[in-house]
């Protein structure tokens, strides 16, 4: 089984810098490595085919949900206009989808809301990484493949 | 059975409950042990409505030419297209109240790599406005 690497904490966090990186929760505290290997490709693969930046937040939102899942979408990358944000809350039972300009052009609206469907679908019988996966193949079958993107 | 004894021993106490008590009681621990021992380090699993008292995270795709061979330093803001930074991504980074801080550029280099999961590498940058919004919401 893989573990993370147990070391020794040499904190050197201070009030104003973060947690040093040993003092933060288990890695695989809300996923296994395996399931973190799923969504790690998914990702991966659907922002390399279609030339868009898709993000994933699993956590709580503030209310209102969409409010919050903007703002984060705002910071999600260096271009927020192609950037995807899929924002899940499994405490609140809400997933919001945000699209930037340049990639709603590429995903309408119609399109992000059947792929939440089918995520909806999956995380109602309690598969919250199964469901991610198979919106994030959704939304990148449906964004396409933009010419002159090359992805290797 | 002796040759034609036709006297029958009796069994003692002792030999009464190894017999009927700790025979059944061993072989019901070890299938008990058999059951449990797999699942012991299994998380529980997600049921729909139960409280989700995790910290948010949040994952970024890698960039796409890091190549992903293994940690490396980050120089500035990640994930920057062009710009030639090393960071790698998938990153897992709970989100920390300070981070919210404007455009700080600290790559914080990825401190445990285990193959699958590369540290997080990524700070927080300035609020850009993205146009006009689209998307979708769903609940269960």
């Amino acid at each position: 089984m893989t573990r993370p690497l147990e070391v020794d904490s040499h904190d050197t966090a201070t009030n104003q810098t973060a947690a040093a990186r040993t003092d933060e929760g288990r890695l695989d505290e809300v996923f296994s490595f395996r399931e973190l290997a799923r969504l790690d490709e998914a990702l991966t693969m659907s922002s390399r085919e279609t030339g868009l930046h898709f993000t994933l937040y699993v956590g709580e939102l503030r209310t209102p949900t969409r409010t919050h899942a903007e703002e984060l979408h705002a910071r999600s990358g260096a271009h927020p206009t192609d950037s995807v944000l899929i924002a899940v809350s499994p405490g609140q039972r809400v997933v919001e989808v945000v699209t930037g300009a340049g990639a709603a052009r590429r995903l309408p609206d119609r399109a992000c809301a059947l792929a939440v469907l089918s995520m909806t679908s999956s995380f109602s019988s309690g598969d919250l990484v199964g469901g991610i996966v198979n919106g994030l193949r959704q939304l990148s079958d449906q964004a396409g493949h933009p010419a002159g993107l090359r992805t290797h | 059975m002796g040759a034609g004894t036709g006297k029958l021993s009796g069994v003692n106490v002792a030999e009464t409950i190894l017999v009927f008590a700790a025979i059944p009681l061993a072989i019901v621990v070890v299938l008990a042990l058999l059951t449990l021992k797999p699942g012991a380090d299994r998380r529980p699993r997600y049921k729909p409505g139960q409280a989700w008292d995790h910290a948010p995270v949040w994952y970024e795709p890698h960039p796409a030419h890091a190549g992903g061979h293994g940690p490396v330093a980050a120089h500035g803001p990640a994930a920057v297209p062009g710009s030639g930074t090393a960071a790698l991504g998938s990153s897992m980074y709970p989100e920390q109240p300070g981070e919210r801080a404007l455009d700080s550029g600290t790559g914080a280099g990825p401190a445990v790599g285990d193959g699958h999961v590369h540290g997080g590498a990524t700070a927080a940058r300035a609020i850009q406005p993205a146009g006009p919004l689209g998307g979708a919401r769903g609940t269960w």
